[in-house]
């Protein structure tokens, strides 16, 4: 209210209440500043793009700055021969052993989350129902190390020396049981979501007509769920992807980790897909790039490797919209 | 006040002595008896939330599905006790089927709804599914409507179309009685129309239940009528009786419309 | 002309039913164990080195015997700094999401943005503080780099929690309050963000449990150094917080004793995480007790 004015009054003598002008230009200015910050996140997106291409790209353009010769996409994504220090950059091994490792433990997590999605949605006693959301809550706390030095400590000395491998044990198959127990949380959540968001009729209909419990589940709940199952197994694979510090610390960091597959004959394949030292593209990162000179084309690979996992989470997060529409239509 | 005195032929189907419903310790049902007899249509009315679906659920155990509840008194099937008679609740859905509020079709095709049951018991061949989901899409007067898309989804079809898709999926598992908790409460005039006329031909070899609020339809549909009121039957009888001479006053003004 | 045929359940699939449920039960029952095993793994191996020297001495680089002093401080320190930066544009974006996009493509433009954010994996976000932050700005391996760094990690939890919680606001009481001639931010700022106040404060301390946790990230931009000064809140030195430590002196593989410090830093890291789960579930009640007694009758 300006100063020195008295605020109006009407005929019956109550005073007509107005805003001041502090309040009306504080209100057009929030919405500036609350839009400010979305924006904001908007470029950063943008941001995180522009530097890592710029460092990433770097590998194959002459760049300023670069040190050392300019690399060819194919000697690059084509070649698993990863040498740097005999200027070798095929980084095959570690999109391959991120592949697998993250297939592998999608292979692990995403039954055994949507099963227990449904367990909770539909089958668990209040008790049971509230326990298990605790135990989802705590598992998907606890950080990646801490997940590292229990697959370390724990896991890694539990299985070797055993008929399945021997110490130290690292590979695949520890690394995906780590990652399949670090997203299970995240498949549970979400598909537990989509079971409860399921009409109740649909349940009812189908077990009017004679199904069992487990029947209604299997030919009608899940089908019916199905995009949003998809979107939660790809949430999870993004989650599983881009981890690095737990699979790092069990996964053996083996860059030839296929030569050595391929040439080593003393077990049976499956044990030596699933034991033997490998790498992964998020491993690779943590290992190497402190040690690398900036500018270095070891390092603009590294780069590139860091751009090809933000590229892949942005497919995977179209992806999940494409399910989602799929789902209303 | 227990069943209607007339010359009737059809065996009893159904039968409810004493019966008391509860959720936890609130008792939504009690003292409920009487006979439901094959092959004819039996209403049940009644303000809202006066038991009547409730009532409806228990005679297929559905309401299990979602809460915990307790059933006491009998409740007979061809004179065997739906709770404690030995019979396994998914054995007695089949036996009993039932038409729900809302059309709840699944989300798949509109064959696949309807040989979704079939395939529950096993039977897998192709010329006998195809015999079968016909037939039942026949029964519910929805064949020449739908034979030509079979293969497209359900949940693309009318509100009434659904509902009859529904019946018929009910029916393709050969179903002994029918329940039908208010089939026609989410549909237009046309395809209530056309349930009512398909519920008078199906009564030839079923046993219907059907839950309503509406009275006209229950004058249309049913052979006997009976009048709930806040968990208790208060009149059972003809339908014919119950809308021209009714023996308790409280039906009289709840069919006339003085309260409910 | 009608196919008789009578249905009869076959004794499978009562089986399989019977079988399925089982094994639904176990699968539940094998995660509870996996959390109780897990935990009491990390705890029993830490006991024996938690005792108050541990937790108070400076560690020693190579010698046995070293302490978690400055690395405790640094959690702490940087969890709080990254909160201060994140809060702001997380409540702001949430805000703007719930309050004032309105439905359409800018807001699921805006929300494609926060998923993609959210799912970044953090090693990215490192790569992306240590070009700009580490290098670009010549900040190296710093406190501040790595609190901004982590900051990113923080707002897209922050304004999905802020979002989601104020769209589960009434819409009753905000038309009470504009009914009442108030304006948007009056509104926003009387009445609907008090309402979503537990949903905010949950999200937060969750929040902070994951920036606590958090290792990819500060490796690569506050660095694998703690100051020798404590407390040190110069915001320029390195700092390593307790799952970096944790991180690097088991892959360092310098200190005799690694296995030991690593294992009673992650003792403490799980009892701190512990501690705030409680705290979220407390807060939680709290909140909600006041709320029902009237934060808004008063």
């Amino acid at each position: 209210m300006e100063a020195g004015q008295e605020p109006p009054f009407a005929a019956t003598g109550a005073p007509v209440l107005q805003h001041s002008r502090f309040h009306r230009l504080s209100d057009r200015w929030a919405h500036l500043a609350f839009l400010a910050c979305s924006l904001l996140v908007v470029g950063l997106i943008g941001g995180i793009l522009f530097f890592l291409a710029s460092r990433g790209l770097a590998a194959f353009w002459p760049v300023a700055g670069n040190t050392g010769r300019t690399l060819s996409l194919s000697e690059v994504f084509l070649s698993t021969d990863w040498a740097p220090s005999s200027d070798h950059f095929g980084i095959v091994p570690f999109i391959a052993g991120s592949l697998g490792v993250t297939g592998l433990a999608l292979l692990i997590a995403a039954p055994a989350g949507i099963l227990t999605g449904v367990f909770i949605a539909k089958l668990a006693p209040t008790w049971m129902r509230n326990l298990m959301r605790q135990v989802m809550d705590l598992l998907v706390g606890i950080p990646s190390v801490v997940y590292g030095i229990f697959g370390l400590t724990v896991v890694l000395p539990f299985v070797s020396g055993t008929w399945l491998a021997e110490a130290p044990a690292s590979g695949f198959a520890v690394a995906a049981l780590i990652l399949a127990v670090m997203i299970v949380p995240t498949i549970v959540s979400l598909s537990t979501d989509a079971f409860e968001s399921l009409p109740t009729s649909l349940d009812e209909g189908a077990q009017a007509l004679g199904s069992s419990r487990w029947q209604a589940i299997w030919h009608v709940l899940i089908p019916a769920a199905r995009p949003r199952l998809l979107t939660a197994a790809v949430l999870g694979l993004g989650r599983a992807i881009g981890e690095a510090m737990a699979v790092q610390m069990v996964i053996g960091n083996n860059p030839q980790w296929m030569a050595l597959m391929r040439e080593s004959t003393d077990r049976a394949p499956f044990l030596r897909a699933l034991f033997t030292p490998a790498a992964t593209l998020t491993t690779e990162l943590v290992q190497e790039l402190p040690n690398t000179p900036a500018g270095s084309p070891w390092n603009n690979v590294l780069f590139a490797m860091g751009l090809l996992l933000y590229l892949l989470t942005m497919v995977l997060i179209l992806a999940t919209r494409r399910l989602g529409r799929g789902k209303e239509a | 006040m227990l069943t209607p005195t007339l010359p009737e032929t059809k065996p009893i189907k159904l039968s409810v002595r004493n019966m008391a419903f509860s959720y936890g310790t609130k008792k939504v049902l009690d003292g409920l008896s009487m006979d439901i007899h094959a092959e004819r249509v039996t209403a049940i009315i009644g303000p809202s939330g006066c038991g009547k679906s409730t009532f409806l659920k228990c005679f297929n155990r559905i309401h299990e599905v979602s809460s915990t509840v307790n059933v006491s008194g009998d409740m007979l099937i061809d004179g065997v006790d739906i709770y404690r008679g030995g019979i396994d609740e998914v054995d007695l859905r089949r036996r009993v089927g039932m038409v729900f509020q809302k059309p709840n079709p699944f989300p798949k095709s509109i064959y696949e709804n309807v040989a979704f049951g079939p395939r529950l018991f096993g039977v897998t061949d192709r010329s006998s599914l195809d015999g079968i989901v016909e037939d039942a899409l026949r029964k519910a007067a929805l064949w020449d409507e739908v034979k030509d898309r079979l293969k497209e989804s359900a949940t693309g079809m009318s509100g009434g179309q659904q509902q009859r898709l529904c019946i018929a999926r009910a029916l393709a598992v050969n179903p002994e009685v029918l329940l039908m908790d208010e089939p026609c409460s989410a549909l237009d005039p046309i395809a209530t129309a056309k349930i009512e006329d398909l519920i008078t031909d199906l009564k030839e070899n079923l046993t219907i239940v059907i839950v309503t609020h509406n009275m006209q339809q229950a004058a249309r549909v049913s052979d006997y009528t009976a009048f709930f009121w806040l968990g208790r039957l208060v009149e059972m009888d003809l339908t014919e009786r119950i809308f021209t001479t009714p023996r308790v006053q409280m039906t009289e003004d709840y069919i006339t419309g003085r309260f409910g | 002309m009608t196919p008789v045929l009578t249905f009869r359940r076959s004794r499978t699939s009562k089986f399989v039913d019977r079988l399925m449920r089982g094994v639904l039960w176990g699968l539940a029952i094998l995660f509870v164990l996996v959390l109780v095993v897990f935990v009491g793994a990390i705890l029993k191996q830490g006991w024996p080195v938690l005792n108050l020297g541990f937790l108070t001495k400076m560690p020693e680089t190579l010698d046995a015997g070293g302490g978690i002093k400055p690395q405790i401080f640094n959690s702490l320190y940087l969890v709080v700094l990254s909160l201060g930066l994140s809060l702001p544009v997380g409540l702001g974006a949430g805000v703007y999401m719930a309050e004032y996009a309105g439905k359409g493509r800018m807001l699921n433009f805006l929300r494609l943005c926060i998923e993609t954010l959210a799912a970044t994996p953090s090693i990215v976000l490192a790569l992306f503080g240590m070009i700009v932050f580490v290098q670009a700005m010549g900040w190296s391996f710093s406190i501040r780099s790595g609190a901004l760094t982590l900051a990113l990690l923080n707002i897209p939890v922050i304004t999905r929690v802020t979002e989601v919680s104020l769209l589960a606001v009434p819409r009753e009481l905000k038309e009470a309050s504009y009914g009442l001639g108030a304006t948007k931010l009056q509104t926003i700022l009387k009445v609907t963000l008090p309402y979503a106040a537990t949903g905010i404060l949950t999200g937060l301390v969750l929040t902070a449990g994951r920036a606590f946790g958090e290792s990819a990230i500060l490796v690569f931009t506050a660095g694998t150094n703690a100051s020798a000064h404590f407390p040190d809140f110069r915001l320029t030195v390195p700092g390593e917080t307790l799952s970096v430590h944790l991180w690097y002196v088991t892959s360092d593989g310098t200190l005799p004793d690694a296995r030991e410090i690593a294992a009673g830093t992650a003792a403490v890291v799980i009892l701190v995480l512990l501690t705030l789960n409680l705290l979220v579930r407390l807060v939680d009640r709290a909140i909600r007790r006041r709320t029902r007694s009237g934060l808004f009758s008063t």
